[in-house]
């Protein structure tokens, strides 16, 4: 790379950083001993890194942060611990509650699970920030095997939206009903938010159910939520978002899966 | 005594101290740029929550700053941003013709001293303003790479974006601050000379 070869201008940012090795580094060294433009780029560019770093270098912290910090982790904790210790001071009472409760408990058990207002409440709950995520990646794979590591009882397929502009940003393992699901979150360009949600289970019927390429759509709508079910197998799918709702059923048309047909009769 | 005798939860409680609390510092250094000092030490304490109820994901070993700064992006996008933002349009053509610009007025070099003069007070609330205009995601990928010293690779994952685009918003961020930083050193009068034209 020569003074009258193009400058290098994007490598310029990498040799600050210290991102090039061997040939890449000599050669854009070889170009700014004879290019006077490139070399004062470089300057600024490292001036302008050191002096990033000094401005808005880490600062102490309120000197109160440290303890509400841990008085939160204590909260955390006795949370984690106190059904079980308070088992032990409160049983008397607990089974004359649980008797109580068992009858309405059984109500609610046999009761048809309201699925949508469950995963509308799920969406609502994510963008709140009270349902956080338990595994950030924007890797479907690494998604999946996080799935399959905590035995849902079913496979997950978690899919790419990255042509549609949407990454992935991760997922948890969740309930919908009384099944365990699959919650993965994807975010778009201008920070919309796409939950999806896989079970166990059949979706339910929609307010509205549209066919596309041999899969029934199911659509809810709540509010500014729109839902849009479909089944794949023994697995319900649902995709929440309160983006615009003719958005949803796209992205949902684009992504199931199509049931394999039926095996054709050999013609030989 | 013995191993079995103590209690997972609290082991679990101090190995999580142990890589939370010295990073407190950067956290909130960089809380404080993507929100305000009002809310940034709400958006830290949210975070270390969140890392403590999953911290048993954690992987000993792997870089806890990259994995706490993914959590804190995570809740600063779900619920410290203040609004649905439209993505921002800069002009690159227009950036690096004004940054062209820069370059070749007499003055760049003695910017490029003073910036590096590590007597010169940069710290302050106009210097913060500095960065403040820079549209949130390169401001982010400076405070990351720059600042936070990540690499691109961890820093994409923080970001939630392709290293592609976390290198881009990089290099036309830099290129912003640098010429945010000119206009700055004049107001303090470290440089003299007119504001280059916008």
């Amino acid at each position: 790379m020569t003074a009258s070869s193009p400058h290098p201008r994007e490598m310029l940012h990498e040799l600050v950083d210290g991102r090039l090795r061997g040939e890449e580094r000599a050669g854009v060294e070889q170009h700014l001993a004879a290019c006077p433009a490139c070399r004062q780029e470089l300057e600024v560019l490292r001036a302008t890194k050191q002096a990033s770093a000094r401005m808005f270098a880490p600062e102490a912290p309120p000197s109160d942060l440290v303890s509400r910090l841990r008085a939160a982790l204590d909260d955390e904790d006795r949370l984690r611990a106190g059904p079980r210790r308070a088992w032990r001071r409160r049983a008397p009472f607990i089974y004359a509650t649980l008797a109580a409760v068992l009858a309405a408990g059984v109500w609610v058990l046999i009761r048809p699970a309201p699925v949508p207002a469950d995963v509308s409440r799920d969406y609502a709950e994510y963008r709140a920030g009270r349902l956080p995520l338990e595994r950030l990646t924007a890797d479907a794979a690494a998604l999946n095997a996080f799935f399959a590591q905590r035995n849902l009882g079913f496979p997950s397929r978690v899919f790419d939206l990255g042509m549609m502009g949407y990454r992935l940003v991760g997922g948890r393992v969740h309930h919908v009903g009384r099944e365990p699901s699959a919650f993965f979150v994807y975010q778009g360009p201008a920070g919309q938010v796409l939950l999806c949600e896989m079970y166990e289970g059949v979706p339910p019927a929609g307010t509205e159910d549209r066919l596309h390429d041999g899969i029934i759509f199911h659509v809810h709508r709540r509010g500014h939520t729109t839902l849009v079910f479909w089944q794949e197998g023994d697995v319900a799918c649902v995709l929440v978002s309160d983006i615009a709702p003719e958005e949803v059923v796209q992205l949902a048309f684009a992504k199931a899966m199509k049931p394999p047909a039926p095996p054709a009769s050999d013609p030989r | 005594m013995s191993g079995s005798s103590r209690d997972p939860g609290a082991d679990l409680r101090t190995r999580f101290e142990e890589v939370a609390l010295p990073l407190l510092g950067p956290l909130y250094g960089a809380a404080v740029r993507m929100t305000d000092r009002e809310r940034a030490a709400d958006l830290v304490q949210e975070t270390c929550l969140r890392a403590y109820r999953t911290f048993a994901n954690f992987t000993p070993g792997t870089n806890a700053k990259a994995w706490l700064f993914t959590i804190m992006y995570s809740v600063f996008v779900n619920t410290y941003r203040k609004a649905r933002r439209e993505p921002t349009v800069v002009s690159l053509d227009e950036l690096e013709a004004r940054f062209d610009r820069t370059l070749d007025v007499p003055d760049a070099t003695g910017l490029v001293e003073i910036l590096r003069n590590p007597e010169l007070d940069w710290k302050g609330s106009e210097a913060d303003q500095a960065l403040q205009r820079l549209p949130e995601e390169f401001r982010l990928a400076v405070l990351l790479v720059d600042v936070e010293e990540l690499s691109y690779e961890e820093a994409a994952a923080v970001a939630h974006c392709p290293m592609g685009t976390l290198r881009s918003r990089l290099f036309r961020g830099r290129k912003m601050l640098w010429l945010e930083l000119q206009d700055y050193a004049r107001k303090r009068g470290y440089v003299k000379g007119g504001r280059e034209g916008k």
